[in-house]
């Protein structure tokens, strides 16, 4: 009896003991969801993507907090007059996890097996991306051991860009074939980080690479921990037992700005949320009543009021700290006489019944239903009077492809910042649904001109001023309602350093060191 | 008892079939396509067209679910669409997490319930009694979720008692007293509703008993109340204390879902959840799947219990 006694006292110790710091050295990540799959050319999520871009690396990248294309695993390159040939010079004497040597071989293999049917890897995973990125990738040669040569079926001035992506991360080749089908719980690349185990549903552990080449990393591990519910995942942090959070929910962003244990950072990503307008169906094939629309809609109070600044209001597709954004343009400013006179002159005196489609949720989606609820209200006061029709995410999709939308709130993650990636695939005409991603059927022959021209272009300042003035025209073109670009929100503890949110999205950790 | 046994095993077979063709047609004829998910938005017709072709999903239903069920006799649940690891392992290490919260959780609101309904129908409409009462339709009424996140912002963000998410401590941790902090809150929070159900249903069964000429024989011979309320009283009201408490055990295995969402316990309802979201068709029908059958075989357990409990009941 006593025995049993002193265990129940141990216990209920135990069991109230406040829990301990985080071990030196160790950096615990909370994440909105579990990652599903490790390898980037595999996955479309942010998590998974997030996680598995500690492991591999590519040949080119973006800097710190920058979007201009920088040498990876690539320490040089050149581009043919024609535009058709990169070749890249591999970095030596880097080795993989595993390892092997990285080399021009596995360059070639890692982007062929996701492109080339008979590739002995390729029945190993699905790709999503292999068309959308390489889809003009006509071959990968390795020229010698450290020279490797992509030759392209057209020319492509964003490339470069492209090569960025996770999809064109390097993987050891020996990895993926000797793990197979499983290799996706594995993955071996040459990036900070090594993976070390995942537990299901509880963690997932990465340690540090300790011959990484661009220097030593400051921390000895990261923990990455999928926490659904928000409260749990702020919760967490508060207690000290997360260090960082990223997706900070818009209604505790206050409330963490005056709390004393942790940090916020806010960045705009590469992100825009639109209304799109189906530009062939009548009405809206009347460019004043697209207009209309744009000054029915009262963008600031929606990035006000429903998101709670974790947006920032768009004048157009192309995210303002790119490169190639023209700092000109004027956003529609929330004008309802304006909109009710256009309409009037469009020949929609007494206004019009149209259907809104939207996702409950979805990829960077943001808060779609209560958006789209506001810019509803906001199009009723002009007359404009709209169906709401909610669906679900992978349904929706599917549904876009009938080109029966009339109006549909949809958003991009171009994950790089090249005006290219965004305007290209939404906007010219070569890309309408179904084929491609531009569910706003929008064609302007001028508007195609010039963003082909400028894929054409591997002069950077001349592609700059094609999209500037290729902005100009969608603007007066109204394609879509212009509503916002994501403002992406992480909270930290203290005693995390260094740490910077990238434009991308990505999830830099291994620039961080713990106090 | 054996002959029993063995009907009731076979049983199990069309029960399991039949889960498996209703899961399977409401995960194919729900709105969403798991190819266009898969996929995401920047997907061409083209790669949508290959990728269902190469899931199979353009293949008549009937020859899907023949495809599927022909693995699942053989054992193979398939692989999962997104995370291409096999199923079946996926769902066992999960189950072992939700049976751990859910046997804890049953363990705490009969113990629980029991209890407080015995006080309860020993002292009838004392104070102790009424607020059972009001507690029980508090209880009964009240949202998972909402009770999971209350007790989480009280014991651990206030308090900074209790850890608000996971199985175990982040890194390092990991035996049992860490895993005992960590089954605290959620297992509280998943016998919250049936604590209350099943101390209701224990005073109902215990005041019927109490009421009866054996129990005023048994005071009329001297016996002390304890005995007489334990011994006696209870013993003849456990069946249908226990059929509650069986049915109880299913209704913790669907709350799991929930209660493990919301303190990230990795089991198998969030896996079920992630698969949910992604229409990840083989992952969702093996979680159902492994689900049914202990539901099923909680059931029969329970079901042999009365035998245990009551002489009188026998199994041909």
């Amino acid at each position: 009896m006593r025995r049993q006694l002193m265990l129940a006292v141990v216990l209920v110790l135990g069991l109230v003991m406040p829990a301990f710091a985080q071990p030196a050295g160790t950096l615990v990540v909370g994440l909105v969801a579990e990652p599903v799959n490790l390898d980037p050319a595999q996955v479309t999520d942010l998590n998974s993507n997030r996680v598995g871009r500690r492991v591999v690396e590519t040949l080119v990248t973006f800097p710190e907090e920058k979007t201009e294309v920088v040498p990876g695993l690539a320490e040089s390159w050149t581009i043919s007059k024609d535009g058709l040939q990169y070749t890249f010079k591999l970095r030596r004497g880097i080795t993989f996890h595993d390892g092997t040597s990285f080399n021009a071989s596995a360059v070639k293999f890692s982007i062929e097996r996701q492109i080339n049917p008979d590739h002995p890897a390729n029945k190993l995973g699905k790709y999503p991306f292999a068309n959308y990125f390489f889809g003009n990738v006509k071959a990968v040669e390795p020229l010698s051991d450290d020279r490797v040569a992509f030759l392209l079926k057209e020319p492509r001035a964003s490339f470069l860009a492209v090569l960025t992506a996770g999809a064109a991360s390097i993987v050891s080749p020996t990895a993926v074939m000797k793990a197979g089908l499983d290799y996706p719980s594995a993955p071996v690349g040459t990036g900070p980080f090594k993976f070390a185990s995942w537990d299901r549903g509880q963690r997932v552990v990465l340690e540090k690479n300790p011959k990484y080449w661009k220097g030593p990393v400051k921390i000895e591990r990261v923990v990455y921990r999928p926490i659904v519910e928000d409260q749990a995942r702020l919760t967490e942090l508060l207690t000290g037992q997360l260090d960082l959070i990223v997706g900070v929910p818009a209604d505790y962003v206050t409330q963490l700005e005056s709390n004393q244990k942790v940090g916020l950072l806010k960045q705009t990503g590469v992100h825009v949320w639109y209304l799109g307008i189906n530009n062939q169906k009548k009405p809206f094939d009347d460019r004043r009543v697209r207009q209309a629309l744009n000054y029915a809609v009262d963008k600031q109070a929606i990035v006000r009021d429903v998101l709670k600044g974790t947006g920032t209001p768009s004048v157009g597709p192309v995210q303002p700290n790119t490169w190639g954004a023209e700092p000109g343009l004027k956003a529609y400013p929330y004008d309802p006489a304006r909109a009710k006179k256009l309409l009037a002159e469009a020949g929609y005196p007494n206004g019009l019944t149209t259907t809104l489609w939207v996702p409950e949720s979805g990829s960077g989606m943001q808060a779609p239903v209560a958006m789209s609820t506001v810019i509803q209200s906001n199009l009723k006061a002009v007359g404009v009077n709209v169906n709401m029709q909610t669906m679900e995410w992978g349904a929706y999709l599917a549904k876009l492809r009938s080109k029966e939308q009339e109006l549909f709130a949809l958003s991009w993650m171009a994950g790089m910042e090249d005006p290219d990636m965004v305007m290209y695939p939404l906007l010219h005409s070569s890309q309408w649904t179904p084929n491609g991603p531009n569910r706003a059927l929008y064609k302007n022959d001028k508007f195609d001109q010039l963003l082909t021209e400028a894929r054409h272009t591997t002069d950077q300042a001349k592609r700059a001023t094609l999209y500037k003035q290729a902005q100009k025209i969608l603007i007066e073109d109204a394609p879509w309602i212009f509503i916002d670009h994501e403002v992406q929100i992480a909270a930290f503890a203290k005693r995390v350093q260094g740490f910077k949110l990238h434009p991308s999205f990505d999830l830099r950790v291994e620039t961080i060191s713990l106090k | 008892v054996s002959r029993f046994l063995v009907r009731r095993l076979l049983l199990l077979v069309p029960v399991l079939m039949g889960v498996s063709v209703i899961v399977f047609l409401v995960l194919h004829l729900a709105p969403g396509d798991p190819a266009e998910i898969m996929l995401g938005s920047q997907a061409t017709q083209a790669d949508r067209m290959r990728l269902r072709a190469d899931l199979g999903l353009d293949d008549p239903l009937y020859v899907q679910y023949a495809r599927w069920m022909g693995h699942v006799v053989q054992g193979d649940l398939g692989r999962s669409l997104w995370m291409r690891r096999p199923v079946l392992g996926e769902v066992l290490t999960r189950l072992k997490a939700t049976l751990l919260l859910t046997a804890t959780a049953l363990v705490i609101s009969s113990i629980g319930g029991v209890a407080l309904g015995i006080l309860s129908a020993t002292r009838p409409n004392s104070l102790l009694d009424r607020t059972s009462a009001v507690a029980s339709l508090f209880g009964a009424s009240m949202p998972v979720f909402w009770l999971g996140i209350v007790l989480m912002v009280i014991f651990s963000l206030n308090l900074g008692w209790l850890p608000a998410s996971g199985m175990y401590a982040p890194y390092g941790g990991g035996d049992l007293a860490d895993l005992a902090k960590h089954l605290v809150l959620p297992a509280v929070t998943l016998a919250g509703a049936s604590i209350t159900i099943v101390a209701r249903l224990t005073r109902a069964a215990m005041l019927e008993v109490l009421g009866q000429d054996f129990i005023r024989t048994a005071r009329a011979k001297g016996l002390v109340e304890r005995s007489v309320v334990v011994r006696h009283a209870l013993k003849n009201a456990l069946v249908p204390i226990v059929t509650v408490i069986g049915v109880q055990a299913g209704y913790l295995l669907g709350g799991a879902v929930l209660t493990e969402t919301v303190f990230a316990w990795p089991g198998v309802g969030t896996l079920m959840v992630q698969g949910i979201l992604a229409r990840d068709i083989p992952l969702v029908q093996g979680c159902v799947l492994v689900v049914a059958l202990t539901f099923v075989l909680v059931n029969l357990t329970v079901d042999l219990l009365y035998a245990v409990l009551d002489p009188r009941i026998r199994y041909e």
